[in-house]
């Protein structure tokens, strides 16, 4: 009874920050069209970028996550003002081969200049662990999970309350209209890319205490990122933190009567099976 | 005319003379291939510095004597998988013309360079464990460390002894190691020597390498009453690891299998959390501390197993060009198979010396066990004087 408390405990946990780390992808999808294959290189971004906060100033990558969430962020809108945006409208193999192309320049880009290494933090909590009647809470997974639903409830603030986040929906909803409506479509479009990208990023200096980077740490998180995404129901960002929880749940529940390696197996086979039931994922939310 | 006929004749002459092969040739290549990107560049990195240093130092001496003071060059290519691998070694020796190759630090991708190296007729020389290497009868891969199942074997016989010195008898194991060959064969090697012993192995879980969460591992660990824990990790899998083990309060001494366990990164990232932790090794450097002290002012760090195992494995692949007097694949081969070098890296290698059994393996090789201990890697087994030895956080005294 034990393990299995704790086996949901770590799937809770782990789930939250997957489901931070995929709701940029949904997001993407969502209001822009666009499935952004490179979107775990910006997990990878922001993991470099709170790594070196902290290795500059010694401040906790939690913290530096948000300064992962502009940086990523900003990258993101840059790239689509710049470069996305032309395939936008354009056809879906287009799409994929430009952000496929994406991950080849983005980890190359880390990898030339920041090196092959591993890099991990040192922080105080790292090797700590919480004992709530025997179930052991692992500090840096608790800190991780709390950050990840901080920052979804105020995403989804963002998204309902405030004025971009109102205009974000509007050109997902129809863009002729909100330009009409004085809306600048090509900000908008840019600012909710990097909005996207910014939030994936933001998981990563969020796992960065108990993760190490190195260019390549994007394709560990990749497969995940889409499944839990298209399980949530691609486009929608609740859908993401609900088929995160739910991911994380799986694997961690799984590893009780199957050996490690069929984490993913288990994993894909549910995946699998709710799709077949409802293709559109568990929350479908703003289509396209 | 005649001059015509004259120097056609010349440039026949010239032709035919540039075919024999006892030519004087200006430089000799050897092909490296080894991961120098992706999560074991940190080892491919550790190998280059020495061949480098050990490049250096010949070409200084005067190159290769026998071949008219031919000058030594390295071709690196980088190899991340198997595929690649046979890709490169393809590359650089029909390209490149290398005469020997070196590499690849990874069982699997070892496996697959070594089989075009056989193919095209290249001796290799590599550290990789996996038994399987010198057991396909092939003639051109050399390894110059103990076999994965040795490894294995004496990475438990050698913690049972160390309990034993400290007073404590071992009667059961936890086992976690990476599926891939090296995990899989060193893993079975542990296995099978507790079995002989009459150990129990209460926790036996393979992995994959890439493993991102390694909770459900530890929890199992934790739940068993296991009181030595035999990790066989690479880079990332071994620091998740110990951070686990060490957040669930965890103080069973642990035993890693080489890999991640003995490179300088591990105690870098770990800090004092990697104290106390033992691992087998194929080689340490206090065994020579001159070279390693000379090592250390180069690189600002002490020379790790794979620097020593590749550089000593290099400059056994020199010597062999130089007895062999030719750059005749095959003709070298031959001579790294009778040889046995004792200078250069190989001093600081167990036996002192590098030299191979009629199918390719080390016939002076020789597992130790070494101990975390400030930073520095001590080897702890053979038992030497002034050698301490930590156990559970105190000193076991003797």
């Amino acid at each position: 009874m034990i393990s299995l408390l704790q086996a949901l405990v770590d799937g809770v946990l782990n789930g939250g920050v997957y489901g931070v780390i995929a709701v940029g992808l949904s997001l993407v999808f969502g209001v822009l069209g666009i499935v952004n294959f490179s979107q775990a290189q910006f997990l990878m971004i922001g993991m470099y970028v709170a790594w070196f906060i902290w290795h500059a100033t010694g401040i906790d990558p939690i913290i530096g996550a948000f300064a992962a969430l502009v940086v990523g962020g900003a990258i993101g809108a840059l790239l689509y003002s710049c470069l996305i945006r032309h395939v936008a409208d354009a056809s879906v193999l287009a799409q994929i081969f430009v952000t496929v192309g994406l991950i080849a320049v983005l980890e190359n880009l880390a990898l030339i200049f920041l090196g092959a290494d591993y890099r991990s933090v040192k922080t105080s909590y790292q090797t700590e662990a919480i004992n709530v009647a025997s179930v052991l809470v692992s500090k840096p997974y608790l800190i991780a999970f709390t950050a990840a639903i901080i920052v979804s409830v105020l995403l989804s603030l963002l998204l309902n309350r405030s004025w971009l986040g109102r205009a974000i929906r509007a050109t997902a909803q129809n863009e002729a209209a909100s330009t009409a409506f004085g809306i600048d479509g090509l900000r908008t479009k840019s600012l909710a890319f990097g909005l996207g990208t910014g939030l994936t990023a933001f998981g990563g200096g969020v796992i960065l205490p108990y993760a190490s980077v190195n260019p390549t740490v994007g394709s560990q998180y990749i497969v995940l990122m889409f499944t839990v995404a298209v399980l949530g129901g691609l486009g929608s960002t609740m859908g993401a933190l609900v088929g995160g929880i739910i991911v994380g749940i799986i694997q961690s529940v799984s590893t009780l009567f199957l050996p490690v390696q069929m984490k993913d197996l288990a994993l894909f086979v549910v995946f699998i099976a709710i799709l077949a039931i409802r293709p559109q994922g568990l929350l479908a939310g703003v289509s396209r | 005319m005649f001059s015509r006929f004259f120097s056609a004749a010349l440039t026949v002459v010239a032709l035919s003379l540039s075919h024999t092969g006892a030519f004087a040739q200006e430089t000799v290549k050897i092909g490296v291939v080894v991961p120098l990107s992706g999560p074991n560049a940190q080892f491919g990195a550790n190998i280059r510095n020495g061949l480098e240093v050990a490049t250096k130092e010949i070409n200084e001496r005067g190159g290769i004597s026998s071949l008219k003071g031919a000058k030594v060059e390295l071709v690196f290519a980088d190899a991340t998988d198997p595929a690649k691998a046979g890709v490169a070694v393809q590359r650089l020796v029909s390209r490149d013309r290398v005469v020997g190759v070196v590499g690849s630090f990874i069982s699997n991708i070892t496996l697959a360079a070594s089989e075009v190296t056989e193919r095209l007729g290249v001796p290799m020389i590599t550290h990789s464990f996996a038994d399987q290497i010198t057991e396909r009868g092939y003639r051109n891969i050399f390894q110059v460390s103990p076999k994965a199942s040795v490894i294995g074997a004496a990475t438990f016989d050698q913690a049972a002894a160390l309990g034993n010195l400290a007073g404590e008898k071992i009667s059961k194991i936890a086992l976690l190691w990476e599926d891939t060959s090296y995990g899989t064969a060193q893993s079975k090697g542990i296995r099978d020597a507790a079995k002989r012993a009459g150990v129990e192995v209460v926790v036996d879980e393979g992995y994959p390498p890439g493993i991102t969460d390694v909770t459900p591992l530890i929890n199992k660990v934790r739940a068993s009453s296991a009181q030595l824990i035999f990790p066989v990790s690479y880079v990332n899998d071994a620091m998740l690891i110990i951070r686990a083990l060490r957040q669930q309060q965890i103080s069973t001494p642990i035993v890693g299998g080489a890999g991640g366990y003995i490179i300088p990164d591990f105690g870098k990232a770990l800090g004092d959390v990697a104290d106390g932790v033992l691992s087998i090794t194929p080689a340490n450097y206090d065994a020579n501390k001159e070279m390693a002290d000379k090592y250390r002012a180069t690189y600002g760090i002490w020379p790790s197993h794979e620097t020593l195992l590749y550089t000593a494995g290099f400059q056994d692949l020199v010597q062999a060009i130089d007895t062999a007097k030719s750059t005749d694949p095959q003709k070298i081969r031959d001579a790294i198979a009778s040889a046995r070098y004792c200078v250069g890296f190989a001093r600081a290698l167990p036996n002192n010396c590098v030299a191979f059994d009629q199918n390719g393996l080390t016939s002076t090789g020789q597992p130790i066990m070494v101990q975390w201990q400030k930073g520095e890697l001590v080897t702890v087994w053979p038992r030497t004087a002034g050698a301490q030895l930590i156990w559970r956080g105190s000193v076991v005294k003797e």
